[in-house]
């Protein structure tokens, strides 16, 4: 089912590809939009929403900073509750585990609902190595599946997909030719999947929250696939990130107002499920057997790191790729790896160990800060994509020409006599390329820039040569200043110096 | 030499115990401190306090829970009492051809009496004997009639929760879903539901709790709203008070 | 009282009347304007780019100019937003992380420093003509610079403000991001500009010139005669100032 599809290994050749295709941008922005509106519309309605972020945050953090304790502690209570929990340090020991659990269940089929860890692992590819056949239960996974592509969005996987691409892969399977109706489509997947759920060995999750006060695990879905998963198999498997816990309930509530609220807009999804444990002994539904399996892969690499430990508060909701211009315009496949977006832009590389390889992918982010105004949790992601671009100089891995241009920049900015200098033959440089008062060549440094767009030309004067005229204009006919005004800014630098910022301004 | 089930188990137990320490000195180590082993102050648990003040008249509740469901696609009706469910689930099963209906082992469901109100249906009562297979007779129901143990008014949400007399199966595999609830049991936050299973504590937990807000529902083809997709489509609200 | 302006390279260079202009607005409240020559660029292309050592060289530039100052102004939340980034970028060198703070505790973007600071709302401009604005992302998100340019236009007589769609996007400049992501920056751009066509302004406002260059350079690309200018120069204008 996988088809290995050769990809340029560059962002930037990957996001043209992206804004050649016009269905793709334009079915990307349409839904982004709509989501973001619908988040926006879910957080005004709910009000308080910087509360609730701040909330959010904070148990996140708390929960990450004390992560040995309460980690330790939900798989002492899920063990407790009868489940078999693994602890897998990397994604190879995860599959292996996985497989391992298949092999002894001689599975031949698993139903999934929506992991990304299991993504990450390219499970479903293990799995069918071994000859079990993986199916993917999500609808929009299961398009993806059968299309042999990946999610190319966290929480809407097949957003670069039409109802016309979407009906062709459905009639292969059904043998017949489906209307490119949405109910008709679902109903097909409907029925077909129905007999998967009910006949499979193995039912496998991911995780949104586990609670560790109850060895809880806890679901968020729309469709009730994952709830068929997790009741109709004889065994189920939960692929859990080390970083998905939460204290408690009641911390389930601040979870549960900020993740679907910034996901769809939702005020719950439909389904929320809390499992604890396999069926009881005299259940007629559930597991017979549960094995949850923590994985690391690269998480607990940004645990004592300033810079990146709050990434780890991450929910996984998905509002920052679609508040994100930069997803919107190219798609997430554009970044290349499992998770995309600004929340990939980083997670990606960090889980990578930083590798020189994912670093391109941080420049693909004019900074704007939208992902951190979306995210509920308050992720600095704007920042860290900094960070990783520092980090990627300092580990000597920086563009050659760009070093010797920031080199340039420093000696320049550093002394306000070369600066002057530097104006001085931009305005000299400029001579040749100035027509009619700006600039439109598309040769030498400015090429990408002037492809889009046409530069002004430098004035006459800068401002640094105008100033000593101007303030002489002024300091002739300046006012006098209101004594209120004085003695409001008189009062701003006394609460300054007292330690008190006033106005809110930090 | 094949391995049992049992010793398999208790081979991956071992193992999973050994790497367990090492693994939380490993966070410990990262996070350059010793293993945390007490418990932490926790002074941002659960919602902020202006939250938990917050309340419905129980008439507010019914109205906004009603509210919610409806604008999701859900269908409500309020019942003066018992004897307005059974006549309600009867009208709609002969309005809508069921033939199979299988509800929980509840004593409010079974004085119902659905078998004399609908004498041309089946109606199964969830895991009333051990030789039937519950999923499937579920699989096969039109409608699944379930009681709502809790309700958050502010979100339309119910809650159910499994035991052997209540089936994970009765309210997802039907095509309708029916979930009784009582009036009283409708709250208007969800953290006061779920602060009761911080009360309850790990041992008095169920397997399974489930929270239902709605049909189930997808937007995965081109942001379309598809009803139905692999719970059930349709989902009624009947509050009882 | 000193209250000194940090013009900014970019318009410095580039748009020395933005800075003509806030110095004649602030001067009609008795502010005369100090201008330590010291100062070159805050340093943002430097620091964003992972340059970070660079960067320092840049900014020590700026916390030697205004060490003496009580207020630093700009036309630009950018270039202010970069300066609450100093104690980051200094965060292990203890005296210049002490002299970063004080800095920031003391810079304000100029509208800011205008509504907050002076108290200011109306500056007795008159503007009549259609008019958008777009928020740049440092200021309004990362500074919170959202209601002062509001209150200042909608004191402005004869102006009729026509709200952007989806104004909060991002322009696509970026700094290094529109020469290293070109084509993502173009489709941007061309997006924003779409937006600013839709309103049919006759003027397109913002508080940072580097976005507003980057806009402008498109319509101009595309021949659209919408004109974009600083709120200062807008104000400055409307007041008879200019």
């Amino acid at each position: 089912m996988s088809k290995t599809l050769t990809k340029p290994n560059t962002v930037k050749a990957r996001a043209e590809l992206a804004l050649n295709d016009e269905f793709l941008r334009k079915a990307v922005k349409f839904t982004t939009e709509r989501l973001r509106n619908g988040k926006k519309n879910a957080s005004a309605e709910h009000g308080n929403w910087d509360e609730w972020r701040e909330r959010g945050r904070q148990i996140r953090l708390h929960t990450i900073a004390h992560l040995d304790y309460y980690l330790n502690m939900f798989v002492n209570n899920a063990r407790a509750n009868g489940v078999h929990v693994h602890f897998a340090e990397t994604g190879a020991e995860a599959v292996r585990i996985a497989l391992e659990i298949a092999k002894h269940k001689q599975a031949k089929t698993v139903v999934k609902s929506k992991s990304m860890v299991s993504e990450e692992l390219h499970l479903n590819h293990a799995l069918e190595e071994i000859g079990v056949e993986a199916i993917e239960t999500d609808l929009g996974e299961y398009i993806i599946q059968l299309a042999g592509e990946t999610p190319s969005h966290i929480v809407i996987p097949a957003i670069h997909k039409n109802r016309h691409q979407i009906a062709e892969l459905l009639s292969e399977v059904a043998g017949e030719k489906l209307a490119a109706d949405t109910t008709v489509l679902a109903g097909f997947v409907r029925k077909k999947l129905r007999e998967n759920f009910l006949e499979a060995d193995i039912g496998m999750t991911g995780c949104n929250f586990a609670i560790a006060e109850t060895g809880s695990m806890v679901l968020f879905e729309n469709e009730g696939n994952a709830r068929m998963v997790t009741t109709l198999p004889k065994t189920q498997i939960t692929l859990m990130g080390m970083e998905r816990i939460i204290p408690s309930f009641q911390d389930l509530e601040v979870m549960a107002t900020l993740l679907p609220r910034s996901a769809t807009g939702q005020k719950l999804t439909m389904y929320m499920s809390c499992i604890t444990g396999p069926r009881r002994e005299a259940d007629a539904d559930g597991p017979d057997e549960m094995h949850i399996i923590i994985v690391d892969n690269g998480r607990s690499l940004q645990l004592g790191d300033p810079e990146f430990q709050e990434l780890l508060n991450c929910i996984r909701c998905g509002a920052c790729l679609n508040a994100c211009p930069v997803y919107r315009h190219i798609g997430g496949h554009a970044y290349g790896g499992t998770y995309s977006g600004p929340i990939g832009a980083v997670l990606t590389p960090a889980l990578n160990k930083n590798v020189a390889e994912w670093d391109d992918i941080a420049n693909a982010s004019s900074l704007c800060g939208a992902c951190y105004e979306a995210c509920p949790v308050k992720i600095p992601l704007h920042e860290m994509l900094i960070y990783l671009r520092r980090r990627k100089v300092e580990s000597g891995y920086g563009n050659k020409l760009e070093s010797a241009g920031m080199k340039g920049f420093a000696s320049i900015m550093r002394s306000a006599k070369r600066y002057r200098a530097a104006l001085g033959v931009g305005k000299l440089g400029q001579k040749l390329v100035v027509r009619g008062g700006s600039i439109r060549t598309k040769l030498g440094p400015l090429k990408g820039w002037n492809a889009y767009r046409v530069t002004p030309s430098l004035p006459k004067t800068s401002f640094r040569q105008r100033f000593a005229a101007l303030d002489e204009e002024i300091r002739q006919g300046l006012n006098e200043m209101s004594p209120e005004m004085r003695s409001r800014m008189e009062r701003i630098v006394k609460q300054r110096e007292q330690g008190k910022g006033g106005h809110g301004h930090g | 030499m094949a391995e049992t089930d049992r010793e398999w188990l208790a081979k991956l137990e071992a193992q999973s115990r050994a790497k367990q320490e090492a693994f939380m000195n490993g966070i410990a180590q990262r996070l350059k401190r010793p293993r945390v082993t007490e418990a932490p102050a926790h002074p941002f648990r659960g919602a902020p306090d202006f939250w938990n003040a917050f309340e419905w008249t129980p008439e507010e509740r019914i109205e906004r829970f009603s509210d919610n469901w409806r604008s999701v696609g859900g269908h409500v009706a309020r019942l003066a009492g018992y004897e307005d469910v059974r006549s309600f689930i009867a009208a709609k099963a002969n309005e809508m051809g069921a033939r199979y209906i299988i509800r929980q082992n509840e004593r409010e469901l079974a004085d119902l009496k659905l078998e004399e109100a609908l004498p041309d249906a089946v109606v199964s009562v969830w895991n009333s004997d051990p030789d039937t297979n519950w999923k499937a007779r579920s699989a096969e129901a039109d409608f699944g009639i379930v009681m709502a143990d809790y309700a958050a008014a502010y979100t339309g949400t119910v809650a159910v929760l499994s035991s052997k007399d209540k089936g994970r199966s009765v309210s997802l595999l039907p095509t309708v879903l029916m979930i009784v609830i009582p009036a009283e049991r409708i709250r208007t936050r969800l953290g006061e539901v779920l602060i009761g299973f911080d009360r309850a504590g790990r041992e008095n937990l169920p397997a399974g709790i489930h929270f239902i807000s709605g049909p189930s529902r997808s937007s995965d083809i081109e942001n379309d709203l598809t009803i139905g997709v692999h719970g059930p489509g349709i989902v009624y609200a009947l509050i009882v008070g | 009282m000193k209250v000194s302006m940090f013009i900014t390279c970019l318009s410095d260079a580039l748009f020395p009347r933005v800075g003509e202009a806030m110095v004649r607005v602030l001067a009609k409240y008795g502010v005369r304007l100090d201008f330590p020559e010291i100062q070159t660029c805050c340093g943002q292309p430097a620091f964003n780019s992972g340059y970070w050592e660079e960067a320092r060289a840049s900014a020590r530039t700026i916390l030697d100019a205004f060490e003496e100052s009580d207020f630093v102004i700009a036309p630009s939340g950018s270039c202010i937003g970069m300066i609450h980034h100093y104690p980051k970028l200094f965060e292990n060198d203890p005296v210049q992380l002490e002299r970063s703070r004080r800095l920031q505790g003391k810079s304000y973007e100029f509208t800011q420093f205008l509504v907050q600071v002076l108290g200011v709302t109306d500056v007795g401009a008159e503007f009549p003509h259609k008019v958008t604005y777009h928020p740049s992302c440092h200021g309004s998100r990362l500074l919170g610079v959202k209601d002062e340019p509001m209150e200042l236009m909608k004191n402005v007589k004869g102006l009729e403000f026509v709200p952007l769609p989806f104004a909060e996007d991002c322009c696509g400049f970026g700094g290094t991001f529109a020469v290293k992501m070109a084509d993502i920056s173009g489709a941007m751009v061309a997006e924003k500009a779409d937006h600013v066509k839709e309103t049919e302004a006759e003027v397109l406002v913002g508080l940072d010139m580097a976005c507003l260059m980057n806009i402008a350079g498109h319509l101009r690309y595309r021949n659209e005669p919408v004109r974009v200018m600083h709120l200062a120069e807008l104000l400055a204008e409307g007041a008879n100032l200019l």
